[in-house]
């Protein structure tokens, strides 16, 4: 068991990924606060609140990030708030533009009325500080290079300050922590965090402090989500397979310690020959 | 087109999702030429893609639109972008200091203050919250392992960050009350990582599920079997390949 071929180990997570996607087993989803925190945050916005979304990934996280940005667009979009979405990460902006398009669609929402995606700009802290101060400068037309001056959605937005919720979908940097240290903390609205697995526990103590009010932390965050809108989607039909996952996971741990253990009191012991 | 058909660029979009996802895959066997192709091919699209957005969305859509519209404002920033380049004429090399020079201290500038606020003090700010609170006359303390700011979880802060951050003092030795001080921190840091580490695994588990899920949906009769044609041609290959290797002694 300690020298175990490593294939056999891909072989294990192999089936245990496929055969709940294949035939799930529908565990039950417990929502945690932190997301429910979110969710509540936008059921109470008023009709017609201005919602800006940043999906800040690139397609190498989109597994778990693609739900989060679905469930929160479909949920703003149910709310009938005003959305504007944009991205930090250039190698992420069709997707973000694909996400947008598609949900929009499905929800029969109008670009430029609606929503309206801006796309892709360089400078990131620097793009967010000019946002501050004006929308309209650091983004004269939105993705489709339609401009944006005059747009419904945009009534009465200037900049930042007319943002009544953000939340940030990040992999990394530039991502949460620099849409809070540039954007919050200076233009005083409210924000929230979506982020992968592996950037999760180092939020923690941004929502502790109460720099941000809510966190969906990855697939297992979005399936939260899915659960409290109703709408179960490709996060919830990955639960089963993510479970099956940690407990062949937990399985092998054990199984390798206690092998070690076995194997350590035998050497131990007088005539062993290894 | 008839409705239930799924138009040509899915089709094609899907087709090679597939075979770009198994040639991944296949370096669990071990690295290989079809893995080496993913790789390369991952690499060349990423950088192509960013110098097609990074041409529309800043040259002709910050800089050219601008100019032709009047406003000589972005020719400034270009100017100083373009000493940058200056680096590779060694006689007027200097001049990409001036550059460089504005980068840093601009960035030094706008960021350092908004960085002390938001990682140091806000988070100072949180270390020490008071254990017992006032409000409408009434004090109040909660022990509370499910509400983050319960006085007990403000104690296990406290105590998390002093015991942590003795560890990392190494002017003093770490003896007797000193040593429990420092193995104290340690767990609290084996915590930690413990936490990170089950996060990290949870976030891998969920890429591999968001490719199988795909593997799955694609090798329906929708997609022409995208999936199983594209693994029987990546094993055939593969086979090919190993055997062609073992015959002439192993060299690839």
């Amino acid at each position: 068991m300690i020298s175990i071929d490593r294939r056999i180990i891909f072989l294990l997570i192999a089936l245990a990924t496929s055969l709940p996607l294949l035939h799930p087993f529908g565990l039950p989803i417990k929502v945690s606060p932190e997301v429910r925190a979110v969710y509540e945050y936008i059921e109470n916005l008023p009709e017609g609140s201005v919602f800006f979304l940043s999906l800040d990934f690139d397609p190498s996280s989109k597994p778990e990030l693609e739900p989060q940005a679905m469930a929160l667009l479909r949920h703003a979009f149910r709310k009938n708030l005003r959305v504007i979405g944009m991205t930090h990460w250039l190698t992420g902006t069709g997707l973000a533009d694909d996400i947008f398009s598609k949900v929009a669609k499905e929800m029969a929402k109008e670009s430029g009325k609606d929503y309206v995606f801006l796309g892709w700009s360089p400078g990131t802290g620097s793009l967010v500080i000019s946002m501050g101060q004006d929308l309209y400068k650091a983004f004269p037309s939105d993705h489709s290079k339609k401009p944006i001056e005059g747009m419904p959605v945009l009534a009465g937005v200037r900049n930042l300050r007319d943002v009544t919720y953000l939340i940030s979908l990040a992999a990394g940097n530039p991502g949460i922590e620099m849409w809070y240290v540039f954007g919050k903390d200076k233009y005083r609205f409210e924000m929230a965090g979506g982020s992968t697995g592996v950037m999760a526990p180092g939020l923690y103590p941004f929502l502790r402090s109460g720099q941000i009010n809510g966190l969906i932390g990855g697939l297992q965050g979005a399936a939260e989500y899915e659960t409290l809108i109703g709408q179960k989607g490709t996060a919830v039909a990955g639960m089963d397979a993510q479970s099956a996952d940690h407990f062949v996971i937990i399985a092998l741990v054990l199984l390798c310690n206690l092998f070690y253990f076995v194997l350590r009191g035998e050497k131990g012991r007088p005539g062993f020959n290894a | 087109m008839p409705e239930h058909l799924i138009p040509t660029s899915n089709l094609i979009g899907g087709w090679v999702a597939v075979g770009l996802t198994l040639f991944i895959f296949s370096f669990l066997y071990k690295d290989n030429p079809l893995f080496k192709l993913g790789e390369h091919l991952y690499v060349g699209i990423s950088v192509g893609y960013s110098v097609v957005v990074v041409w529309f969305e800043v040259f002709i859509r910050l800089v050219w639109q601008e100019l032709t519209k009047g406003n000589y404002e972005p020719l400034i920033p270009v100017m100083i972008g373009l000493l940058i380049w200056t680096r590779f004429i060694p006689k007027i090399a200097w001049l990409s200091r001036l550059a460089f020079a504005f980068v840093v201290g601009f960035g030094s500038g706008v960021a350092i203050p908004r960085v002390v606020s938001s990682y140091i003090l806000k988070q100072i700010e949180d270390t020490v919250n008071p254990l017992v609170t006032m409000a409408g006359g009434s004090v109040s303390f909660s022990l509370s392992f499910a509400n983050p700011q319960s006085g007990i979880n403000t104690i296990i802060l406290l105590i998390g960050v002093v015991t942590v951050l003795f560890y990392f003092f190494f002017s003093v030795e770490h003896a007797g009350f000193g040593y429990a001080t420092a193995r104290a921190g340690i767990y609290f840091l084996m915590i930690g990582f413990g936490a990170a580490f089950g996060y990290t695994v949870m976030s891998r588990m969920s890429l591999l599920i968001g490719r199988f899920a795909d593997l799955i949906k694609f090798s329906s009769s929708d997609y022409g079997y995208a999936t199983l044609v594209l693994l029987a041609a990546t094993i055939a290959t593969l086979v090919s390949w190993e055997l062609r290797r073992r015959r002439s002694g192993g060299a690839e």
